[in-house]
């Protein structure tokens, strides 16, 4: 019986062998090679000319990783002691946006943004341009932008697992810690705060990835300006310097230290799977 | 005390939802705009939605989006839930090991995901190919395609292999809490192993089942990176077409693509929770539903005697969606195609109308951004086009690298209408590949009501006194060209030092900041919008972008430009080489050249219609053309001394160029 059932995991694990394992493989061998497929470490040792934009990259990514969960955190709390309708249209609120391409939604900020843009338009109707003696408060082609629009994107990827820890929490745990003497903040900081402790990691693992590899988002908001190692790789391949083996390279990197990064930040952890998911 | 700290949180709740929502409802106002801008409202149309309909590259990505993202659910679904059943039938060390590996495309970066499986699918093709070969020279009884390229069956493959891992997710833990001991007592009650399956396991399993599917769905249609490396050229999602789209003028079609989404979703959202709220109401109060018609239908329904109507019903309708699916890809794919990119704005679009309408050949129109990225999308195998518009120095750098198709003239008689001044030029002296397209020069686009007096040099570009307000043009062989050409140097110039002077000079500006920005065709919504002060581009886009913006001066800057040609070129074995052909012929001719020449605003190689312009401009629009204006789309021979073309570069410099340009985004 068992050994019946277990046959149906061989088709998978071919399937993930070639789609999963072999590209990755693909990826290495392209890291290690030059153009004619000859052996190197050049690519390599080319990256340390790189190193501002994985600082940036990593910079940014922090940024907004930070701010999302600044905001995440405490909206989630406070919606999951809001009562059942608040709470269902509230999700329902947060979740919409997600079914929109997340290009559309950066496309609406570049409109807002821009030096002749929305924002400007209003601040020169209420006076503050003139007020400031500047034609236009530039905001599109900055780092800030490339970071709102990040958060904007983002958030609903914190909140999501933080506030699915939140609503399972037991009120009776609270309840007990107060009965024992304990004052708000002893409550946070030893009851609800380690408990919400798995959401928060898979929020920001949820944030930070996406955030550091980017692309669109800083070619959009940051015009070209703001290179993030997305953009870099997207440079070697479908961009206007074609070389395979760099960007293989720098993907190579990019994926260990994030990996790293997970490992480290799951040991505090303890790996909680059910909080990955909504 | 209570009431109001929960209002002070319902308070910051509804601030986040205001910076969530505002620029979707911004989105959706201008929607409705009469005007094609995106920040000034001109009054209420429904246009844009009108116009929508009639946008195919919209209309077909729309298509492309929900097809694959239905059919990787729907795959991705049943394969995952097999696959975790079986997962859970191995022991623990085995089945960790394989989770790990499961949750490596969840923990990667989506474009590592995308740019490995960009390498493994062309490296198959490759294998592929030299297979086919083989296999097609040993026997000829079947013969297997030997040329293979990314599209939509690669766009599917991917989105199945990052949606499995989040449908494994979802039905592992219910796998997990199902009691084993169930599909045993199933089968000692006398159930077959699929009769179990299907009424003990399933149910059990299916809260599972449905949540991954749905999480499946919207990681696909919210995708974008993934599907950018996989889809190559000929299918494109929604996102990649707008994501296109934001790279070239933009217009409110978008805004309306985006309201009709959110609406559709908003729909769904509400019908599911409405019933979900009214059926917790119910069971709140106890009261029992009376059995409408159709719960009465469907409990009838449910009897095993009715077990083969159920059974046929669902095979009717499993048959009716692959016919559909099988029906819409044949209806697209049956009539002859011919697959062209060339650039952003660079064709008036009644002419695909026309060609399409006389010959019956569809035409695949896509763009690229510049000749360096058509060339990136070349070489990676993303592209199956069949005709090409590269300027002259792509076109030089192609013949030598033996990517192009050499052209039977014979089946282009229009090529005779090309002026003498066009055929055999230095990248193509024999003229046996390309049939020119269009011709112009590079200068210096300037908003006169943001820059005083007038600019006459390149020095403009570096200055200071600009800051924040300069566009940098986003391709290296002009980048670096207008520099060498304020230095005083070739643009050809084959001279480390003199490139890399050039290379500092942009990089000085840059880290002070003069750049506003990095642009190709963004640079119409910049200068129109007058969100930029100075940029470079191109004489026919400046006519263009005249029409919108007045303000705007161009001019060719005192130390001498670039000119150049655009010609049509026929890929190395490209799939519709006749329909190619007659594409070119169609394009070469003379209506086709004035029409586009007074569209795109470019000077035409065609003899005739460049002499017949301001006529033909003088009959269409009942005014003379202004001569100071033909003279900028049609530089004079002493202009054009001025300018110098790009030629073709040695290897070592192109690799310079390359590295000198990735270097620059690196501040």
């Amino acid at each position: 019986m068992k050994n019946k059932l277990s046959w149906f995991a061989v088709p998978y694990v071919v399937w993930m062998a070639l789609m999963v394992v072999v590209p990755i493989l693909i990826m290495v061998v392209y890291a290690f090679t030059t153009a004619d497929f000859e052996g190197t470490t050049e690519n390599f040792s080319e990256m340390g000319s790189y190193a501002s934009v994985f600082l940036r990259s990593f910079r940014l990514a922090f940024v907004a990783t930070l701010v999302c969960l600044l905001i995440g955190y405490p909206v989630s709390y406070w919606m999951a002691h809001e009562g059942p309708g608040f709470q269902r249209v509230a999700m329902a609120l947060i979740m919409l946006p997600m079914w929109m391409n997340f290009l559309l939604r950066t496309y609406s900020w570049m409109s807002i943004l821009e030096n002749n843009g929305l924002l400007n338009q209003f601040f020169k109707a209420i006076g503050l341009l003139d007020l400031l003696g500047v034609e236009y408060i530039p905001m599109i082609g900055t780092s800030g932008a490339v970071v709102l629009g990040m958060v904007y994107n983002y958030l609903p990827f914190m909140i999501l697992p933080i506030y699915s820890v939140m609503v399972k929490l037991d009120g009776s745990l609270i309840e007990a810690a107060r009965d024992l003497g304990a004052d708000s903040s002893g409550v946070f900081r030893k009851v609800i705060l380690p408990l919400s402790l798995p959401g928060v990691l898979s929020g920001v693992t949820m944030v930070f990835v996406p955030s550091v590899s980017t692309f669109a988002i800083s070619r959009l908001l940051g015009g070209g300006n703001q290179m993030m190692l997305g953009d870099l790789i997207e440079l070697q391949f479908l961009g206007g310097a074609y070389d395979p083996h760099l960007g293989a390279a720098i993907s190579m990197v990019m994926m260990v230290i994030v990996v790293v990064c997970m490992v480290v930040m799951n040991r505090f952890g303890e790996g909680e799977e059910e909080a990955v998911m909504l | 005390m209570k009431t109001q700290s929960r209002a002070g949180s319902r308070l910051i709740i509804g601030l986040m939802f205001l910076f969530l929502y505002a620029p979707i409802l911004l989105l959706i106002v201008f929607s409705f705009n009469a005007g094609d801008s995106s920040a000034v409202w001109k009054g209420f149309s429904l246009d844009w939605y009108a116009k929508l309909f009639q946008n195919r590259i919209i209309m077909e990505s729309v298509y492309t989006t929900l097809l694959v993202s239905l059919l990787a659910t729907a795959i991705a679904t049943t394969a995952g839930t097999f696959a975790a059943i079986g997962l859970y039938s191995l022991g623990r060390k085995k089945r960790e090991a394989l989770l790990t590996v499961n949750n490596i495309p969840m923990v990667n970066a989506d474009i590592v995901t995308g740019v490995s499986l960009c390498l493994f699918f062309v490296a198959f093709f490759q294998g592929w190919g030299s297979f086919a070969r083989w296999f097609n020279s040993v026997q000829s009884a079947v013969e297997l395609p030997d040329r293979l390229v990314l599209g939509f069956g690669t766009l599917l493959l991917a989105h199945v292999a990052f949606n499995i891992p989040y449908v494994i997710l979802n039905v592992a833990p219910k796998l997990r809490q199902m009691d084993r001991n169930l599909m045993d007592a199933a089968q000692d009650l006398g159930c077959t192993w699929m009769r179990g399956f299907w009424k003990v396991m399933l149910p059990e399993i299916k809260p599972g089942i449905v949540s991954g599917a749905l999480i499946a769905f919207t990681m696909s249609i919210d995708d974008f990176i993934i599907s950018y490396f996989t889809a190559g050229s000929a299918s494109s999602t929604l996102a990649m077409a707008i994501y296109g789209m934001t790279k070239k003028r933009v217009t409110p079609e978008i805004n309306a693509v985006s309201t009709l989404l959110f609406l559709s979703v908003l729909v769904l959202l509400v019908a599911s929770n409405v019933k979900e709220i009214r059926q917790e109401a119910r069971d709140r109060r106890g009261i029992v539903r009376q059995p409408t018609a159709l719960d009465q239908l469907r409990l009838k329904l449910a009897e095993p005697r009715f077990r083969w109507v159920r059974r046929g019903t669902a095979a009717v309708l499993a048959c009716a969606f692959v016919a559909a699916v099988v029906f819409l890809s044949h209806a697209t794919g049956s009539r002859p195609v011919v697959n062209v990119c060339s650039w952003g704005e660079y064709i008036d679009e009644a002419l695909i109308e026309q060609f399409e309408e006389r010959t019956g050949i569809r035409v695949n129109y896509q763009t690229a951004e510049s000749n360096e990225a058509l060339y990136s999308l070349l070489k990676s195998g993303g592209a199956d086009y069949d005709v090409v518009v590269p300027s002259d120095y792509m076109i030089g750098r192609l013949i030598e690298e033996d990517m192009l198709e050499k052209l039977d003239y014979s089946q282009i008689p229009n090529f005779s209408e090309i002026d003498s001044r066009f055929q055999n030029l230095s990248y193509d002296p024999a003229n046996e590949y390309t049939v020119p397209y269009a011709w112009g020069t590079l200068g210096i686009i300037y908003n006169t009501a943001m820059v005083d007096g007038e600019i006459t040099s390149w020095s403009a570009l570096y200055d200071e006194k600009y800051a924040g307000s300069v566009l940098l043009i986003n391709n290296s062989r002009d980048a670096i060209g207008e520099a060498l050409l304020y230095l005083g140097y070739s643009v050809n110039t084959t001279d480390e030092e003199e490139i890399r002077e050039a290379y500092d000079l942009i990089a000085d500006a840059n880290r002070r900041g003069v750049f506003q920005g990095r642009v190709m065709d963004e640079v119409f919504q910049k200068m129109e919008g007058g969100n930029a002060a100075i940029a470079t581009y191109y004489a026919g886009d400046y006519i263009s972008m005249l029409e919108n913006n007045e303000d705007l001066a161009f001019v060719i800057p005192e130390e001498g430009s670039n000119w150049f040609v655009d010609a049509m070129c026929m890929l190395k074995g490209a799939p519709h080489q006749k329909e190619a052909h007659m594409w070119m012929n169609f394009i070469a001719s003379t209506d086709a050249n004035l029409a586009n020449m007074d569209y795109i605003g470019y000077a035409s190689p065609n003899r005739e219609a460049l002499e017949r312009y301001p006529a033909y401009y003088a009959e269409r629009y009942g005014e003379e053309l202004d001569p100071g204006l033909y003279e900028i789309m049609a530089a004079p021979a002493e202009v054009l001394e001025r300018c110098e073309s790009y030629g073709n570069l040695p290897a070592a410099t192109l690799n310079l160029y390359k590295n000198l340009w990735t270097q620059l985004g690196v501040r």
